[in-house]
C-alpha cells in the first residue's frame, strides 16, 4: 500500500500530468519539493528540469507545458492571483517562465493541483479542460483562428462562466517563436509559451475550481492581508495606479534609457507625445486590476476604431521608440494587433526594428520597411501574425534573423539568449546590462530588477562595478522569490525588509518555520536551477553576453557626455557575478554550490 | 574673514564642501583636498581624499606638491582655493581642456593678474615644484618661468562657448578675501535652473509645461523651490546623467534637474 504525505496547508500536494496522447495521470509533490521551490518559477523550473526531456525541441509533443500555481495564490493577500507558465523557448532555447494573472491562476490551483504539465499533442484544435471531473479533451476547431479573447469567450458560453480561460491567438497556433499565451487579456508574454501549446493542437485550457486549501493561520493571513492592502494604497504603488508603467517612458527619455530605433539612440524625439503624461491628459482612460489585487495598474485606452488596448511601458517603447513611430494611434493600434494575434509586444517590436535597420541597410529586402513609418509596423505585425510574407521570417526573431542575414547583421541583432531585448538601455543602466546579460532566461526586465539600483541614486549608473554586480544578485534573487510566492512585482516597494515580510506571509500560510535566510538559499535554489537547465540544453558562457552595438557603439547623454559600455568591463561583471553564485570562471556550477542547494544530482 | 574660508557657507553650504563637489563633477575625480599640518578638514563629500602639506607655512606651492604627490605621474589637476564658492564646472573643464600634452600649465588671467590658484597642473611638474621650494620659493608664479605654461587670458576663457555662457563675469575667478567679498557673493542671484518634473510629479506640479525655471544653491534648494519634497519616492537626475538623492548636490546656472518617482522600470 503506498504512503500518502500529507500536504502542507497551502498546498495540495498534486501534480497532474495531462499526455494529450496517452491520457492523465497525478502524482505527488513531496512537502521538501515545494519548500526548497516554493511554486510560480521556483516550482516550474524545478518541474522543467525533471519532466523535459535533454535537449527536446520545444515545440515537439514530446516538449512539456508548466503550469504552476502557489501557496499563496487563493488567499486575501493583495496580488497573489498569479500563476506561471514555464517550458523551453522555442525563441532562446533555454528555460522560460513567464508569469501571468488572475482568476486562471485561483480556479487552476482549486482544481487541486498545486502543477499541471502538458505534453504529448492532439490530431486537431482541442481545447483541455480540468475541472472536479478530471481532465477531457474537447474539440476546438470553431476556436481555431480566433484570437485569444474570442477562444476564451467562446469556451467560457460552452462550459459555463465558472472555467477559467488560458488561450493563444493566431500566432500561437502558428507557431510563431514569441506567440503569447493569454488569459482575460493578460499575456504570459514572453519567451513563445503560445507556440508551445500551438504546436500541440491546444487552442485553450480551461479549469474549473472544485476543491478548497486551508492555510496553517488563516487569522494571521488575513491580518496580514489587511496590512498588505493598506499599503498597496500608498506612495509605493502610486505610479501604477494613477500612470501606469507608461510613466516610465517620458523619465527614461530623459536619462537616455529608452532604447529607439534598434539600439542606435536612447532618447526619442517623439517621446512626449506617447508619454503617460500626455495621453493620460489628452484621451479617455479607464483603469482594471487583476483579481485579488488593490493596486489596478492596468490603464486602457481606445484605439481610433474605437476598440481598448491596455497600455504598458514594454509595449509603447517596442512599437513606439524602438521603431521609431511617434503616433500614438499607431502604437495603440499595434499594441491591440499584438494582443489579438497572441504576440509578445517586445520581441515584435524587437524583430521589426532589427529588421528595419536591415532593411535601411540594403540587407533584407523589404523597401516599404523603415524606422518611423507607421503603416509598415502594422503591416509586419499582420504579416508576423499569420506568417504571411515577410512575417514568415520575422516570425523567428531578431536572432534566427540576423542568422539568415548573414554579413554583420548579428551585431545589431537585439536580442541576449534569442530573447529580444525590453526597455532599458544597457550602457546608461550598467547594473541592468548585467542583469541582461546572465538573465537563464534571456534579455529581460522581470527576474532581474537592476535597474532599480540604477535608477536610485546609489550607484553611478553609468560606470558599472562590484557595486553593480551585488545589485544585480540581490535584484534577481527576490524576483526569484517573488515570482514563486507569487506575488506582483508592483507591490515591491510596499515591502521595507522584503525577504523578512515573504517569509512571514510564506509561514501564514503553510505553517513553515522559515527564515529570511532559508529564503534566500530558496532564490539562489531557483537562479541555480535555472541555470542548470540551460547547461543541459547546451549553454555556454558565451551565451551571457549583450549585442555587439551595445558594446561597442557610445551612446551620447543630453548633456553631450557619451556613454560606454567596454567589453572589459562587462567581463569584469560577469567573473564576478560568477564568483557570488558560485559557478566557475566558465559560468558553470561548482560542485559545492550544488551540493549547497541540493541540486548535486543534476 | 575672522574665521577659516573653508568654513564659510554659501547659501548655506560650506565652501569647502560646495567647491570639492564642484570639481568632482568637472573633473570625475579623484579629488585630492590640502590642509595644514594639524588642521582639522572642514565638511568633504565621501569622495575627497585629504593629504597635508608637508611643512607648514610654505605657502601654495607646498599645497600644489602635496595635491600632485597624490595623484597618478601622467595626471593634471585644476587646481583652486577654497574660497570660490562661484566656481563654475564649465570654466575648470575648459581650463583643464587647455593643458595640452605640450603644456604643463594653463593658468587663468584676469586685468593682467595671474591666477595660480585658478590653474591646470600636470603631475609631472612635481620635480621642478620640488626644486623651487628647495630653494626657498613659495609662489607658484615662479614655476610659470620654468614648464611650459598657457597663460588664459579673459578672452580665451570665453572663448570658449559654454563659459561665455555660463559664468561669462568670470565669477568663478572670484576669491572671496573680505567681507565685502562675502556679501557681494550672496548679493548675487542664486544660479537659474531648469527643473522637469515627471509622472505623478508633473501631475502635482503648479505649472503645466515641460519645463520650469528656478533659482537654487543646492538640489534640496531646488526641489523646495519647486515645491517637491526629497523623500524616498523622489529622485532626481543632473543634465540628464546620474540620479541623486543629495540635497547637497551644488547646482550652478545652466543646470538642468529632472525629477521623477524613485520606482522607475517595472
Amino acid at each position: 500500500m503506498a504512503s500518502v504525505t500529507l500536504a502542507p496547508p497551502g498546498y495540495f500536494g498534486s501534480l497532474l500530468e495531462i499526455d494529450l496522447t496517452q491520457g492523465s495521470r497525478s502524482s505527488e509533490l513531496s512537502p521538501q519539493l515545494l519548500r526548497d521551490y516554493v511554486g510560480g518559477c521556483g516550482l516550474g523550473t524545478r518541474l522543467l528540469l525533471d519532466h523535459a526531456p535533454a535537449g527536446v525541441d520545444p515545440l515537439s509533443p514530446e516538449a512539456p507545458l508548466i503550469f504552476t500555481f502557489s501557496p499563496l495564490v487563493g488567499t486575501p493577500l493583495t496580488t497573489s492571483a498569479k500563476f506561471a507558465v514555464v517550458a523551453k523557448s522555442p525563441l532562446s532555447g533555454c528555460v522560460n517562465d513567464a508569469m501571468c494573472s488572475s482568476h486562471f491562476a485561483i480556479a487552476g490551483k482549486l482544481t487541486g493541483h498545486d502543477a499541471i504539465v502538458i505534453r504529448g499533442a492532439c490530431s486537431g484544435p482541442t481545447a483541455v479542460v480540468v475541472d472536479g471531473a478530471g481532465v477531457r479533451l474537447e474539440p476546438a476547431d470553431e476556436l481555431w483562428g480566433l484570437s485569444a479573447a474570442e477562444a476564451e469567450a467562446r469556451l467560457r458560453e460552452r462550459l459555463g462562466s465558472r472555467y477559467r480561460v488560458g488561450a493563444i491567438g493566431p500566432a500561437g497556433e502558428r507557431l510563431v517563436r514569441y506567440a503569447t499565451l493569454s488569459h482575460d487579456g493578460r499575456h504570459a508574454g514572453r519567451g513563445g509559451l503560445g507556440a508551445v501549446l500551438g504546436a500541440k493542437n491546444v487552442k485553450a485550457v480551461a479549469v474549473a475550481p472544485s476543491r478548497k486549501v486551508p492555510s496553517a493561520d488563516p487569522h494571521r493571513v488575513i491580518e496580514l492581508a489587511r496590512e498588505l492592502r493598506e499599503r498597496s494604497f500608498g506612495a509605493a504603488t502610486a505610479k501604477y495606479r494613477e500612470l501606469g508603467t507608461l510613466a516610465n517612458l517620458l523619465a527614461f527619455n530623459a536619462l537616455s534609457t529608452l532604447p529607439t530605433r534598434n539600439f542606435k539612440d536612447a532618447s526619442f524625439e517623439g517621446a512626449e507625445a506617447l508619454s503617460a503624461e500626455q495621453l493620460s491628459t489628452l484621451r479617455e482612460r479607464t483603469r482594471a486590476s487583476c483579481a485579488s489585487c488593490t493596486i489596478g495598474c492596468e490603464h486602457i485606452y481606445p484605439t481610433r476604431d474605437g476598440s481598448n488596448v491596455r497600455v504598458e511601458y514594454e509595449n509603447v517603447f517596442a512599437l513606439g521608440p524602438m521603431c521609431g513611430v511617434a503616433d500614438p494611434d499607431i502604437v495603440l493600434e499595434a499594441s491591440k494587433r499584438c494582443d489579438e494575434l497572441g504576440l509578445d509586444t517586445i520581441s515584435a517590436g524587437g524583430t521589426i526594428a532589427f529588421a528595419m535597420e536591415c532593411a535601411e541597410r540594403g540587407l533584407l529586402s523589404a523597401s516599404w520597411l523603415r524606422f518611423g513609418d507607421g503603416a509598415a509596423l502594422l503591416r509586419a505585425i499582420d504579416e508576423i501574425g499569420v506568417r504571411r510574407g515577410l512575417g514568415d521570417l520575422l516570425a523567428e526573431g531578431s536572432k534566427r534573423v540576423a542568422e539568415e542575414i548573414g554579413e554583420d547583421a548579428a551585431t545589431f541583432a537585439p536580442h541576449v539568449k534569442g530573447l529580444e531585448l525590453p526597455g532599458y538601455e544597457p550602457r546608461t543602466l550598467q547594473s541592468m546590462a548585467l542583469g541582461l546579460a546572465v538573465n537563464p532566461r534571456g534579455a529581460d526586465h522581470n527576474r532581474s530588477g537592476a535597474y532599480e539600483a540604477d535608477l536610485s541614486g546609489d550607484l553611478d549608473r553609468l560606470d558599472g562595478g562590484p557595486a553593480h554586480v551585488a545589485a544585480a544578485v540581490e535584484t534577481e534573487d527576490r524576483a526569484a522569490i517573488v515570482d514563486s510566492l507569487i506575488l506582483c512585482k508592483f507591490l515591491r516597494g510596499a515591502f521595507a525588509e522584503p525577504m523578512h515580510e515573504w517569509a512571514g506571509l510564506l509561514a501564514s500560510v503553510t505553517g513553515w518555520d522559515i527564515s529570511e535566510a532559508e529564503l534566500e538559499t530558496t532564490a539562489r535554489r531557483v537562479v541555480l536551477a535555472k541555470r542548470l537547465f540551460n547547461l543541459r540544453e547546451g549553454w555556454t558562457r558565451a551565451d551571457d553576453w549583450l549585442p555587439e552595438r551595445v558594446l561597442s557603439e557610445p551612446i551620447t547623454l543630453s548633456s553631450g557626455r557619451e556613454a560606454t559600455l567596454p567589453r572589459e568591463r562587462l567581463v569584469g561583471m560577469i567573473d564576478e557575478y560568477y564568483e557570488r553564485r558560485g559557478l566557475d570562471s566558465d559560468g558553470l556550477p561548482t560542485p559545492a554550490t550544488l551540493a549547497a542547494h541540493g541540486l548535486e544530482t543534476h | 574673514m575672522g574665521s577659516s574660508k573653508a568654513e564659510l557657507t554659501w547659501h548655506g553650504q560650506p565652501f569647502a564642501d560646495r567647491i570639492a563637489r564642484l570639481l568632482i563633477r568637472a573633473t570625475g575625480g579623484p579629488l585630492i583636498v590640502v590642509t595644514a599640518p594639524e588642521q582639522e578638514p572642514p565638511p568633504l563629500p565621501a569622495q575627497a581624499t585629504v593629504v597635508t602639506d608637508a611643512h607648514e607655512g610654505r605657502g601654495p606651492l607646498e599645497a600644489i606638491a602635496a595635491g600632485l604627490r597624490a595623484l597618478s605621474a601622467d595626471a593634471v589637476a585644476y587646481v583652486c582655493s577654497t574660497d570660490v564658492p562661484l566656481l563654475h564646472p564649465a570654466l575648470a573643464e575648459h581650463v583643464l581642456a587647455s593643458a595640452d600634452t605640450e603644456t604643463d600649465i594653463a593658468v587663468c588671467e584676469t586685468d593682467g593678474r595671474l591666477h595660480p590658484l585658478a590653474a591646470a597642473y600636470r603631475a609631472r611638474t612635481l620635480p621642478e615644484i620640488e626644486a623651487l621650494l628647495a630653494e626657498g620659493q613659495r609662489r607658484p608664479i615662479a614655476l610659470f618661468d620654468r614648464v611650459p605654461t598657457r597663460v588664459l587670458n579673459r578672452s580665451a576663457l570665453l572663448a570658449n562657448e559654454a563659459v561665455a555662457r555660463l559664468d561669462g563675469s568670470l565669477e568663478s575667478l572670484a576669491n572671496l578675501n573680505a567681507p565685502a567679498d562675502y556679501e557681494r557673493a550672496h548679493a548675487l542671484e542664486l544660479p537659474l535652473i531648469a527643473v522637469e518634473r515627471f509622472g505623478l510629479l508633473r501631475s502635482e506640479g503648479s505649472e503645466s509645461s515641460t519645463r520650469t525655471h528656478e533659482r537654487a544653491a543646492t538640489l534640496g534648494g531646488l526641489a523646495k523651490a519647486a515645491g517637491i519634497e526629497l523623500d524616498g519616492h523622489v529622485v532626481a537626475a543632473l543634465n540628464g546623467e546620474q540620479v541623486t538623492t543629495d540635497a547637497a548636490l551644488p547646482l550652478v546656472a545652466g543646470d538642468r534637474v529632472s525629477f521623477l518617482t524613485a520606482d522607475g522600470g517595472g
